[in-house]
């Protein structure tokens, strides 16, 4: 392409032209390229960043409307209910059981979806599939098939002899959690192994062959070749799905509710039963704050550690 | 027997239960949508004639095709606004110096950090100050918004790989800086923006909260909130209608990732080192 | 740049316009089924023929984010001019001054339409609030044809009987249960406060404090946990919330069930081959019973700019034909005493059931906080169903709770 005025146009630019013209318009230019997405991304989120922080420093009613500024109220309020820090313990339980079994599950799965076998291309489609649902819908269908006496899990696992009598999968925190969490690695991991599949394709074939030849087991190549190859996206993994998953609302919210007895509740829905519920907008908004700084700390804290610990090597 | 062989039987051994589970739900909602109305509530398998008029009733009853065309416009839109607006961003994150690179990337990462719900309450009064309230323009820009920072990301980590000796040799060629990066740099970063379309596209798609709090009328409603407002608190479900709807709503985005599966792997893969 | 070409070309498609113009009377309605929709465009089109000046705004929620919507609506200053809110939520809108006192629009003809039952949850301070557009009270359903296999005669009229009845239906089957219990979700409360009523409690007492403490409180958790040790319950009551345990009566799983007349109709579609009946709610000890009235109402908000078209589209809504057709198609008591006398009611064996158990009816305590106390109510019967505490302590605990919340 445009090899015809290529000399003329050589002539009038010199080759040293642009790094010394691109400098002082850098800046200037870099500014202007990025001010159309800071500014629709601080419109949509500092905004209303800022009208929920306004709201969990007054006294509010039950339509969110301000009536007086209350200082820290709402947050001392939040700290001497029982349900709060209950709540709070169970949301690192939720949150680190679904971040653990999506990740254990999905490095074995890449694993064997970056080998070619006959079939794989169908096999990546299947693990991707539950990524085409939305997530409250896939919650709405596992509602359905977990119902006690009309549910089809149960006469499925009565058919394959794993049950001989149905089991009330919703009825306590015992089981339902549990399968909350399942449900909730389920969903993950179509992004998950996307993303390793992804950081197992960068990694030249040839390695493994040299590793092969100088005798190493499956398990060394993996500790010494595919591990190391695959932390940063593993820390991407992590990062994702910890802020996925620390606000995801549908899965606990259509199975139960955080019930019975707020045995399931974790933040999100426990908010939620705060404002819209309850009425309670002040506390809401507070639970909203507390959670945006508990995944700041920890998003800062976890990148800040990964990459001490890469640097040296 | 032949090594691949082996690895596949091997490969599909490990896949097994894994494969069993992810496909259940689907096989859940194909079976109840396949039930007559009076046998819906009875938990065996097969459906004793299965009824696929359920699928012909369902789009009638459940009002799916505006919801289905809502859903690709806000989506499509959505879509379309979040790339034009990261392209330049991420450009320049890979490409510029410039001050405050750093706190963009942060300022990015704490957008990524804040959910919908989080900030309902406070998005709603913003969408209602800008005089957006019940429109499919309100989640678009919403949508958009939220899909930056991935985007971005996304974008620039894929930038970076692109060597730049290309644009230079177009510079020297006298070329303009935009001019180069439309002829050189936008071609060979198309793998990257059709993969950012692509998950940005599927979070639009699937996405819910927002949608329930922001459109009001029936006529603007996308399929997600359409499909539970079949469930959610009605005095009795149609719960053949439900499967049936929740079934074709996952169609058109199972075949984009079918097709598109290479890419996506393809293109996460080439700079999310950085 | 072209997408940005393909942007404005597309805005009308996006659809800017989405405020209302003066002259526009937006409701917000809760959907009760799939035939609510229909319903008010049908009315709206015909209220549209005789004002042609007037356009109405339909808006049609689920009722599971009715409150939420109206939240979020309200703290954005967006609301409709007519909202269909639950009526036991009222207060709350009354002490905001968010909704409209209507005396200033009725007269007494209007007003005289109403059964006054369910017309008086809707007044406070001795104005009329909001116009009551769903009535229903709760009956105890039974399944004939699982009674006469098990050799009951007739339904029980007190608790006491109900579980003899009830162990001799579960005796039938595997997968048959004498009594349907409800322990999820909405209403899980007052699947409880029939008994206790029955037993003699209230849920406040004359103080204005919490009854959950009261004997009568412990008495009926201490009879629903008996049920479930005796296995004559559905297994695993936590997991069902009152659509569930419906969907097992039409299936002739279980023997009896407490609900609302809008079964009946869902019966006549989905299971009409079902035999069953509806009863009073049985009596405790000493012959007192209760069943739950429940009404829901449609307010005019105070900030609406539009008050006179939105109580045209009102008195046409409460005219005997629309009534009539909305009673009907949903399946509720009717409201308006034309309606009740017209045949397809006074000659409805099953709605004959729950207008006499009307003198009955309590409605939900006018208080604010009332979803929270619901909600403690309802935590603390979980506890008692799952064996995590004994009735003494999960209702006095109950008590405490409710009472911070009452302020007491």
């Amino acid at each position: 392409m445009n090899q015809g005025s290529a000399p003329r146009a050589a002539a009038v630019s010199p080759a040293a032209a642009p790094p010394r013209r691109a400098r002082p318009l850098g800046g200037a230019v870099a500014y202007l390229l990025i001010l159309p997405a800071f500014l629709l991304a601080a419109l949509i989120v500092l905004w209303p960043l800022a009208t929920i922080t306004n709201i969990s420093l007054h006294d509010v009613n039950r339509f969110g409307q301000l009536r007086g500024y209350s200082g820290l109220a709402n947050f001392a309020d939040l700290w001497r209910d029982p349900d709060f820090i209950a709540t709070l313990w169970r949301t690192a339980v939720w949150t680190i059981g679904v971040v653990g079994g999506t990740l254990i599950l999905s490095i074995p799965v890449a694993l064997v979806l970056n080998r070619d076998f006959y079939g794989r291309g169908l096999a990546r489609i299947i693990i991707m599939l539950p990524w085409s649902v939305s997530v409250t819908m896939t919650a709405v269908v596992w509602r359905w098939a977990l119902n006690g006496e009309s549910g089809l899990l149960n006469s499925a696992l009565r058919a394959v002899g794993v049950l001989d009598h149905n089991v009330v999968w919703l009825a306590s925190a015992a089981t339902a959690f549990p399968v909350q969490i399942g449900i909730g690695i389920l969903v993950s991991i179509p992004f998950t192994v996307t993303v390793f599949l992804a950081g197992l394709s960068s990694v030249p074939e040839d390695i493994y062959e040299a590793a092969a030849l100088e005798g190493a087991s499956g398990w060394q190549q993996f500790r010494s070749l595919t591990l190391p190859m695959l932390r940063p996206f593993i820390t991407l993994a992590v990062v994702l799905n910890v802020i996925y998953v620390f606000n995801s609302f549908p899965i606990i919210w259509v199975l139960t509710q955080g019930g019975p007895a707020n045995s399931t509740d974790i933040l999100v829905t426990y908010l939620y039963k705060l404002a819209f519920r309850f009425g309670q907008m002040g506390q809401a908004a507070g639970v909203s704050i507390i959670m945006f700084a508990i995944l700041l700390a920890f998003t800062l804290l976890y990148v800040r550690l990964v990459s001490r610990t890469e640097t040296p090597t | 027997m032949n090594t691949k062989l082996r690895r596949t039987l091997v490969a599909w051994a490990l896949m097994g239960p894994i494969t069993v589970v992810i496909l259940f739900p689907f096989a859940v909602m194909l079976v109840t949508a396949l039930k007559p109305a009076d046998e819906v509530l009875q938990p065996h398998w097969w459906p004793r004639s299965p009824q696929w008029s359920n699928f012909v009733a369902m789009w009638d009853a459940t009002n799916f095709g505006p919801a289905l065309f809502n859903s690709l416009v806000v989506s499509g839109f959505s879509t379309l606004i979040a790339v034009a607006v990261s392209i330049p961003a991420a450009y320049a994150l890979a490409r510029m110096p410039f001050r405050g690179k750093g706190a963009f990337r942060q300022f990015l990462l704490i957008s990524q950090m804040l959910s919908p719900i989080v900030l309902v309450l406070g998005l709603f009064q913003l969408v209602v100050s800008l005089g957006l309230l019940d429109t499919r323009l309100s989640i678009v820009l919403v949508y958009a918004a939220f899909a930056i920072a991935f985007a971005t990301w996304l974008l620039q980590s894929y930038f970076a790989t692109i060597p730049r000796d290309l644009e230079e040799a177009a510079w020297v060629e006298g070329a303009s800086r935009a001019k180069a990066v439309r002829t050189v740099f936008l071609p060979l970063a198309l793998p990257a923006v059709a993969v950012t379309c692509i998950f940005t596209f599927v979070q639009a798609w699937n996405e819910f909260v927002l949608a329930l709090t922001l459109l009001r009328s029936t006529e603007s409603y996308t399929l997600p909130i359409q499909i539970f407002s079949l469930v959610a608190g009605r005095y009795t479900i149609e719960w053949h209608y439900v499967m049936a709807a929740a079934l074709v709503a996952t169609i058109p985005v199972a075949i984009v990732f079918a097709a598109m599966q290479r890419h996506l792997v393809r293109g996460l893969a080439a700079g999310a080192v950085k | 740049m072209k997408p940005i070409f393909h942007l404005m070309g597309s805005a009308a498609l996006l659809g800017l316009a989405g405020m209302a113009q003066a002259g526009d009377v937006r409701i917000t309605v809760a959907e009760y089924s799939s035939k609510t929709g229909p319903y008010f465009d049908k009315m709206v089109s015909q209220f549209e023929e005789a004002n042609p000046d007037i356009n109405v705004i339909v808006e049609v929620t689920p009722w599971d984010v009715m409150l939420q919507k109206l939240t979020t609506d309200i703290a954005g200053n967006a609301n409709a001019d007519l909202a269909i809110i639950g009526t036991r939520w009222l207060l709350d809108f009354v002490e905001q001054d968010i909704a409209e006192p209507l005396d200033s629009y009725i007269d007494e003809d209007f007003q005289a339409r109403f059964i006054e039952t369910f017309l008086s949850p809707s007044r406070m301070d001795g104005q009329i609030y909001g116009l009551p557009v769903a009535a229903s009270a709760r009956a105890m359903y039974y399944n004939k044809s699982l009674f006469e296999e098990a050799g009951i005669d007739g339904p029980p009229a007190t608790w006491e009987e109900l579980k003899e009845d009830a162990a001799k239906i579960s005796a039938l089957g595997d997968d048959i249960a004498g009594y349907g219990l409800q322990g999820k979700e909405i209403e899980t409360d007052v699947y409880f406060y029939y008994p206790m009523w029955s037993y003699g409690g209230s849920i406040l007492a004359d103080d204005g404090s919490s009854g959950f403490g009261s004997d009568a409180a412990i008495q009926a958790a201490t009879m629903y946990k008996s049920l479930i040790d005796a296995g004559v319950t559905q297994d695993g009551p936590t997991a069902y919330n009152r659509e569930d345990v419906q969907n097992l009566f039409k299936q002739g799983k279980v023997g009896m069930m407490i609900t609302a007349p809008f079964l009946a109709s869902q019966i006549k579609d989905e299971a009409p081959d079902l035999n069953y009946g509806i009863a009073p709610i049985p009596a405790g000890p000493d012959g007192d019973r209760g069943t739950y009235g429940v009404t829901d109402s449609i307010i005019m908000f105070a900030n609406s700019g539009n008050k006179d078209e939105a109580w045209q589209f009102l008195d046409y809504l409460f005219t005997q034909e629309p009534r009539s057709e909305f009673t009907r198609g949903e399946g509720f008591l009717p409201v308006n005493k034309a309606v009740s006398e017209e045949p397809a009611f006074t000659e409805n064996e099953d709605l004959k059931v729950f207008a006499s158990v009307l003198p009955d009816a309590r409605f939900a305590p006018v208080v604010t906080g009332w979803e929270e106390i619901a909600d403690v109510m309802s935590s603390a019967l979980q506890r008692v169903y799952l064996d995590q505490a004994t009735p003494e302590e999960a209702m006095t605990r109950a008590a405490d709770e409710a009472n911070r919340i009452l302020g007491k």
